[in-house]
């Protein structure tokens, strides 16, 4: 395959069979269309492409802007396509809740702008919503944005009836799947596709899913918010269902983890909703002993890659490590509590004659703001992680710990005792004892 | 009636569900004081005091907890305050005189907000702290202080308009507070004025429920507190503020499906959930919805100590990407903070009486006229939904399980609650009210958990109505005893009411 442009990349995606006995389907095909190999990495690459195409050159000429009030995976795709043709790319959003995806943007040159959080004290009488000021601005006489307006623009819908949906018919055999279960997120996808496929057989149903109204689930909308959605119609799904983010992240795993698609959440909530919905059917299909097979398409959305800290938050236990040798969490209660020690006083006179190596545990922002003097900055983390592979300094070497309040340095001076250390002691009470005491700090 | 009722059951704690659990005390103090009436419980903001404090032990951090005081206009709650070692915010005169006379000790009150000549005289004069908005603040102070030699005044600088790195977050334009941007000169007149002035610290107060506001708030502080230190100067404490929200709600399930039938009902696809079909901010634009819905998110997981707790464990992505909390302890500041209705948790309620119950010929809800009128108790003005507490009359049956549960064999109705002002516009609520039974004449209305700006915040006297009077009530074993508010003292709950 060669191309002249990247953006010839988009589309043409692979439909892939899921292995029925990863899904348990009996008498159902159920395919995946990974739309997560397309160039931006996303289905919406599609959609950005279509919509910012026409427009392009001529916003290159009045040195213009792209904007677009995105969360993610469009705003990817725009900034990268903004960016070959000389143009710069601004995010409107408040959805933005995936660092990764914050930082990727920012990488590719595009530029964010957040809106607030809701006010604490309402002014029913407010009139102004960012968002309202936003639309003002873009519709300004003078405006030179670009604004694709994936919630309203029917190229959104377009480019999925004219390119995803009949590839799929395509891969199908020229067949339309009997079922298609789409995730709501602008519904351009969802609406296009479904288009596309009861054009060519009336009798596909079409499933849409959307997030548990307490949930967060990248890219999928809640019911309430589907309804500000100008492509959004009710009438495009034959059901409406519900999916959690435990769910989500569940179907996620199995497609990473045992089909080899390295899908994001929506993906996984696509997998989730379409096994939960057919295995019903397919119990009937079985109870019919009917011979037909029906075959189902899902569409998975993006990558994992970008939703690690996404999934920390929620699943921490699938980034369990082994435990590691030296580690202030082995520590006893009563080891804690009979740290050596010493008070302010009694810690300058030792300073004055004893010259222990007093290290500071505190961040490099606190250290350089003030410090005791001759004292060395090793920040908590790093501490710890040297002390994993045994001692950082001299036995020979008497050893002040300092921290805040003392606590964290009592757990060291514990930790490097029980490592063998003969003379390490925590400063009591902290650098804030050591202020309150009247003793010197310095910033130099 | 449009389907299942949609409630917005309070969330009572035991001290409000205990009270509400009395109603021979309720209805005799409404009839002798009259309606509405306001209760307010001051050993709860003990209570709600030690878990804010609980909060600064788990981070190790010191600093004060100021009790914004303009969320309440009650002597009680103030005095039971003073009896603690919180302190309180001031921003008028008169609440800094209220404070004074309540027992506070000077170093225990901040003077924040707009301030005129009186109240930022008799601040210097008593040595409270001052939070300055702007240079011009700074300039009158200074000069106050030097005109009638006062003593050395300690100052907070009031900072605003923080920019986050990388991502920029659109604000709400702010009335107050100096732009970090300009903090350099603001900083230049601090030393020019130091044998007047001692910088404690500064300070910042966003009005959002968004914690990453405030995080990025609280990190452009601690770089300018970093830019006091290298120009000579020894802060030593960040005020941030208030705005830690309060849960409203019993039931997060309630709420959802309450905003999903209000969407609903905008949008045409359930019968109107309000009077004259109010969407709360919404509108239907051909199908889709438009606006933005103008309601205080009621139900709050995350409310109160807990979002402070929340808001310190977050991680100062500027600076090293460690806990906010772990910063201000490293740094070695004191932390200030002024809740003023997380403070106010469950530390009061209006009880209204039902003056007439009207059914209409259409069928639809039922008309409820109460003694009271909108703005005494102001929940729709914060945006607040939450159903009221019915206290009946005559309890039926023998015992007297108010707010334990629907009562045998009544009926759940659908009302419109009106106040007593002769105004078309004197709703007490806009939207539709589902009560688990009928109410009466002579039966009570509870508002629950209106003591943080929804008692007497809004409350006037036109018509020549009476405003709310307002009762403190403590337990004395399982007997509630009450005062009137200006009766209460500390002392007055161990001897009882005289």
């Amino acid at each position: 395959m060669r191309y002249d442009s990247i953006t010839d990349a988009i589309g043409n995606t692979p439909l892939v069979r899921i292995d029925p006995a990863v899904h348990g389907l009996r008498n159902i095909d159920l395919y995946a269309k990974l739309e997560l190999l397309n160039p931006f990495g996303s289905v919406k690459d599609r959609a950005a492409w279509n919509m910012a195409r026409p427009h392009l050159s001529a916003a290159a000429e009045g040195s213009g802007q792209v904007v677009e009030l995105s969360s993610g995976n469009t705003a990817k795709a725009l900034a990268v396509l903004a960016g070959m043709h000389g143009l710069t790319f601004k995010s409107v959003t408040n959805r933005m809740r995936i660092p990764e995806i914050k930082d990727l943007l920012l990488l590719l040159g595009a530029e964010i702008e957040e809106l607030p959080g809701q006010s604490e004290c309402l002014d029913p009488t407010a009139t102004d919503d960012p968002l309202t000021l936003f639309h003002r601005t873009l519709s300004e006489p003078d405006s030179t944005y670009l604004h694709t307006d994936q919630y309203f623009n029917p190229r959104n819908t377009e480019a999925h009836f004219t390119g995803t949906g009949p590839e799929i018919v395509k891969d199908l055999d020229g067949r339309a799947p009997n079922w298609f279960i789409a995730c709501v997120g602008t519904a351009g996808s969802s609406t296009g596709v479904a288009r596309a496929l009861r054009e060519h057989d009336p009798a596909v149903r079409v499933a849409g899913l959307v997030a548990a109204k307490s949930d967060f689930i990248p890219g999928i909308r809640t019911i309430d918010e589907a309804h500000e959605v100008g492509l959004f119609d009710p009438g495009t799904y034959d059901s409406i269902e519900t999916v959690s983010a435990d769910e989500a992240i569940e179907g996620m795993l199995t497609l990473n983890r045992r089909c080899g698609i390295l899908a994001g959440p929506t993906g996984g909530a696509a997998y989730f909703g379409a096994v939960r919905q057919l295995r019903a059917v397919d119990e009937e299909l079985a109870g019919e002993g009917s011979s037909d097979r029906q075959s189902a398409v899902f569409i998975v959305c993006d990558r994992v890659e970008s939703y690690l800290s996404y999934v920390r938050q929620r699943r921490p236990d699938l980034f369990g490590r082994p435990r590691r040798r030296n580690s202030p969490a082995d520590l006893s209660d009563a080891e804690i509590r009979t740290a050596p020690a010493i008070g302010v006083t009694d810690a300058q006179a030792w300073i004055a004659t004893g010259e222990p190596l007093v290290v500071d545990l505190r961040s490099p922002y606190a250290y350089a703001a003030l410090h005791i003097d001759g004292s060395v900055n090793i920040v908590e983390e790093l501490f710890e992680e040297l002390l994993h592979g045994g001692l950082p300094f001299s036995r020979n070497r008497p050893v002040l710990l300092a921290c805040p309040v003392g606590e964290k340095s009592a757990r060291y001076a514990a930790l490097l005792t029980r490592m063998g250390h003969p003379d390490v002691r925590s400063l009591t009470g902290g650098i804030i004892a050591w202020r309150d005491a009247g003793a010197p700090l310095v910033r130099d | 009636m449009g389907g299942q009722p949609l409630y917005l059951e309070p969330r009572l704690e035991p001290r409000l569900r205990s009270l509400l659990d009395a109603p021979a005390l309720l209805h005799t103090l409404t009839d002798a004081l009259g309606s509405p009436l306001n209760m307010v419980v001051p050993d709860q903001l003990a209570d709600n005091l030690q878990q804010f404090r609980s909060v600064y032990g788990t981070h190790h951090l010191s600093g004060q907890v100021y009790f914004a005081h303009k969320a309440n206009r009650s002597s009680a709650l103030l005095r039971r305050l003073a009896a603690t070692d919180a302190g309180v915010d001031v921003a008028s005169l008169a609440e800094l005189q209220h404070a004074l006379g309540a027992g506070l000790t000077p170093d225990r009150i901040a003077a924040t907000g707009p301030k005129n000549p009186e109240f930022l005289w008799l601040a210097a004069r008593t040595s409270v702290t001052v939070s300055l908005d702007t240079r011009g603040e700074l300039e009158q102070l200074a000069t106050l202080v030097r005109k009638h030699a006062l003593p050395r005044v300690r100052i907070l600088l009031r900072l605003s308009g923080f920019e986050a790195s990388g991502v920029r977050v659109l604000s709400r334009r702010s009335r107050f507070g100096t732009a970090v941007g300009e903090s350099g000169p603001l900083l230049e007149d601090v030393e020019r004025h130091a044998d007047v002035v001692d910088l404690v610290g500064v300070a910042y107060h966003l009005d959002t429920t968004s914690l990453t506001e405030k995080a990025t708030a609280l990190e452009g502080c601690l770089r300018v507190l970093e830019e006091c230190r290298s120009r000579g100067l020894r802060p030593r404490a960040v005020d941030i503020g208030g705005g830690f929200g309060v849960n409203y709600l019993a039931h997060g399930g309630q709420w959802e499906q309450y905003t999903t039938g209000l969407t609903e009902a905008v949008l045409g696809s359930r019968p109107p959930l309000t009077y004259g079909g109010h969407g709360y901010g919404l509108r239907n634009e051909a199908g889709t919805l438009r606006g933005t819905l103008g309601l205080y998110p009621a139900h709050r997981p995350v409310a109160g100590a807990r979002y402070l707790d929340e808001l310190l464990s977050h991680p100062a992505a500027s600076l090293g990407g460690r806990p906010l909390a772990a910063l201000l302890l490293e740094h070695l500041y004191d932390l200030h903070t002024e809740p003023g209705r997380a403070l106010l948790d469950q530390c009061g309620l209006t009880l209204t009486k039902v003056l007439e119950v009207r059914g209409q010929e259409s069928g639809g809800p039922l008309l409820v006229r109460l003694a009271a009128k909108a703005d005494d108790v102001a929940l729709e003005e914060h945006g607040v939904l939450m159903d009221p507490v019915v206290v009946p009359r005559h309890p039926p049956g023998t015992g007297a399980d108010v707010g334990a549960g629907p009562d045998a064999g009544a009926e759940p109705v659908a009302v419109h609650l009106f106040g007593s002002l002769c105004l078309e516009s004197d709703l007490i609520t806009r939207r539709t009210v589902f009560l688990p039974r009928r109410p009466e004449p002579g039966d009570l209305l509870a508002f629950a958990n209106t003591a943080g700006y929804c008692m007497d915040f809004h409350a006037t006297r036109a018509q020549h109505q009476p405003s709310a009077r307002k009762v403190a009530a403590w337990q004395e074993g399982d007997t509630w005893r009450w005062c009137l508010d200006d009766q209460y003292w500390p002392t007055t709950p161990v001897g009882g009411a005289q």
